[in-house]
């Protein structure tokens, strides 16, 4: 079966969800535990995944969208256990690793079309951009569930409805921090991965017209525009709407702009 | 229960269940008073272990009574120590008797049978309790391993239910609701409005809570000094009381005030100078102290008195979620001890001790050639019974139960009997 390494990983997300949300409801001792062990045993047989994608295509696995789907999730996998190992934050795990189980899925479920690869596809300068735009794109889907969990919080104390997910939820300067945190990553990445996709380009392109690099672009505006309002104050439901709002731009930017709007960035 | 055929284990109690509080109070032992009663019930011979656990809420004597002995004399010493009559004494009390009265302790010690479910001071008064058992010397094998096994139930039912995680007391909840807020408190500002008895006790618990910038301020300057000395924090006069509100993140109404004293106005004017940092507000006092009006201001998070009973309400009902979960824990740790109870008397472990030296005899009998194995039998045999006859001599002919008790739990601890089971 095709990427039977990548549904045991899948499987083993599902556990992890499945043990995060056990962890929600009724925290004990083992539970977190138990979901960094699957969510880490589900991330190196990814990887393992991703490498037997990247030898049968002979390049990087991810010039094309099933590959950068699948390497997508694989990031955003990798962030939560870090942020897990260093904060233990349980609260985030359910919001999370359903992203990066559908990302993952949607990595294997998409029709693999391996054709040879174009110049652009090569080199290390290729491999870098993609690295890190999709390492951009991981840390804002990273601030869209912190934003979202904002939003839960911020409702809750507004309202005074006291629920099980209230007690479990960090705090809204909490949330607001780590939130801050993932955006400014993500930004810093997405510069770099612009840059270097900029200087590749201007190698092998006659123009920089691009409707890939003009979303690109705005999506920066976008979490500039956030961490610049985050600055002026401390406006925690605004910078989450933001944050939901600039999702939505990475989101389109990665479907539908790749696949109907830009030749040069249209996944082959 | 299999009951040790010797003693029994009793309780004789006046809890806030049964008893009113005159009966109570006059049964009600200070740590002296407790020292003092167990060395007279032991010294007595009422007892063979004594512990008492005296709180507020509850006065429990717990005793492992020889088996010729009655809990009455036990109630009538009680009575006649504290000049009461003996049947109203009794009436107003319960009585407990082998594991009802284990399950009794286990429930007490993870405050189930608290008047505020599930809180958890109780779990150290019962931890006290035996500690002054043990320097009277009133507690042996028995009623120290009942009171270790009821910690041990009790610090599980706090870790693994919610039974203690949700307050029950407004102010608590309160804090609870700005942790929520601001998560580190301690680098935030709470302004007490009021340094009467409320806007006192608030200050302690906010100090308790982690906040370290406490300011407080009074109508009459005196009184909020008084309180700020005690909390470490600063005295406001009350006419800076507007010049505070933008500095502070948490404001709590305490006042006896008819009318509110923070305004919607005042507070929108505040968060623009904290450009939109939230403010949380408690509304402790009554007729309210804060405009209701400030909760739709943006970022900022009102809670009023009633706001916070309703949620000690909806508290109190997911701590009694818990009791099914936590009594199911309670009945594990209950049997371990009833096992061990049950096993610990002289004739089962007799014949536990005989069986488990027959079974080595066998064991090393099999290793010998077949033709010698009658005849070793016969000698590991007269071997046993000549090492076992006098230990058990001696064990059967203790008087003092207690230390029978104990040297029982000696032998099956060194021999390994409990862990076969």
């Amino acid at each position: 079966m095709a990427h039977s390494l990548g549904w045991m990983a899948l499987f083993l997300y599902l556990a992890a969800e499945i043990l995060s949300i056990a962890a929600l409801r009724r925290p004990r001792r083992g539970l977190g535990l138990a979901v960094m062990l699957a969510l880490g045993a589900g991330l190196a047989l990814q990887f393992a995944d991703l490498q037997v994608r990247a030898r049968a295509l002979g390049s990087v696995p991810y010039r094309t969208l099933e590959g950068s789907l699948s390497l997508f999730g694989w990031m955003l996998g990798i962030a939560f256990l870090a942020l897990q190992i260093r904060h233990r934050e349980r609260a985030i795990g359910p919001f999370l690793i359903p992203i990066v189980m559908i990302a993952s899925l949607a990595g294997m479920l998409v029709p693999a079309h391996a054709t040879a690869a174009t110049p652009e596809t090569r080199g290390v300068l290729f491999a870098l951009h993609v690295t890190f735009a999709i390492l951009a794109y991981a840390a804002f889907t990273f601030s869209f569930v912190l934003s979202i969990l904002y939003l839960i919080q911020n409702r809750q104390l507004k309202r005074r409805r006291i629920g099980v997910l209230f007690s479990r939820l960090p705090a809204l300067e909490v949330i607001g921090r780590m939130n801050r945190t993932a955006v400014s990553i993500g930004l810093a990445v997405l510069v770099v991965a612009l840059m270097l996709g900029i200087v590749r380009a201007s190698e092998l392109w006659a123009t920089l017209a691009d409707p890939k690099i003009l979303w690109a672009l705005i999506t920066l505006a976008v979490y500039v525009f956030l961490l610049w309002v985050d600055r002026r104050g401390w406006e925690g439901r605004r910078v989450a709407l933001l944050s939901i709002l600039g999702f939505g731009v990475v989101l389109f930017s990665y479907t539908v702009v790749n696949l109907y709007f830009s030749t040069a960035h249209h996944f082959r | 229960m299999t009951a040790s055929s010797e003693t029994r284990l009793v309780l004789l109690g006046w809890n806030f269940r049964v008893a009113d509080v005159a009966i109570r109070d006059r049964v009600a032992f200070s740590a002296d008073e407790v020292r003092e009663a167990l060395r007279e019930i032991v010294g007595r011979g009422l007892v063979a272990e004594g512990v008492i656990v005296s709180t507020c809420h509850r006065s429990e004597i717990y005793g492992v009574v020889e088996a010729q002995r009655s809990e009455k004399e036990l109630a009538g010493f009680v009575a006649q120590w504290r000049g009461l009559e003996a049947a109203s004494l009794s009436s107003a009390g319960f009585l407990r008797e082998g594991a009802d009265a284990a399950r009794h302790l286990f429930r007490v010690a993870s405050g189930l049978d608290s008047m505020a479910l599930g809180e958890s001071e109780v779990l150290g008064q019962v931890r006290q309790a035996l500690r002054l058992a043990r320097e009277i010397g009133s507690t042996h094998a028995v009623l120290h391993r009942l009171f270790e096994s009821a910690v041990a139930a009790g610090k599980r039912v706090r870790t693994e239910t919610e039974i203690g995680v949700h307050p029950l007391s407004v102010t608590s909840i309160g804090l609870e609701l700005a942790g929520k807020v601001f998560g580190d408190v301690s680098e935030k500002t709470v302004l007490v409005l009021g340094a009467g008895e409320t806007g006192g006790l608030f200050a302690h618990q906010a100090a308790d809570a982690g906040w370290r910038d406490l300011r407080i301020a009074n109508r009459t300057l005196e009184r909020a000094e008084t309180v700020a000395r005690q909390v470490e924090g600063t005295a406001i006069a009350w006419e800076d009381v507007p010049r505070e509100l933008p500095r502070a993140d948490m404001v709590v109404g305490t006042t006896a005030s008819e009318t509110p004293v923070v305004r919607a106005e005042e507070v929108e004017a505040a968060m623009r100078e904290r450009r939109g940092r939230p403010l949380v507000f408690l509304d402790l006092a009554i007729p309210p102290d804060i405009d209701p009006a400030v909760a739709k201001i943006y970022n900022v998070f009102a809670y009023a008195l009633n706001d916070l009973a309703d949620v000690a309400e909806e508290n109190r009902r997911r701590r009694a979620h818990q009791i099914p979960r936590a009594e199911e824990i309670l009945e594990q740790e209950l049997q371990k001890f009833l096992l061990w109870y049950g096993n610990l008397s002289v004739v089962p472990t007799v014949t536990g001790w005989r069986k488990n030296l027959e079974q080595e005899v066998e064991r090393e009998l099999s290793r010998q050639p077949a033709n010698d194995r009658e005849r070793l039998r016969s000698f590991g045999a007269a071997l046993m019974a000549r090492v076992l006859h006098e230990p058990l001599r001696r064990l059967k002919a203790e008087a003092d139960t207690a230390k029978k008790l104990e040297r029982v739990e000696a032998i099956r601890h060194l021999f390994g009997l409990d862990q076969e089971k």
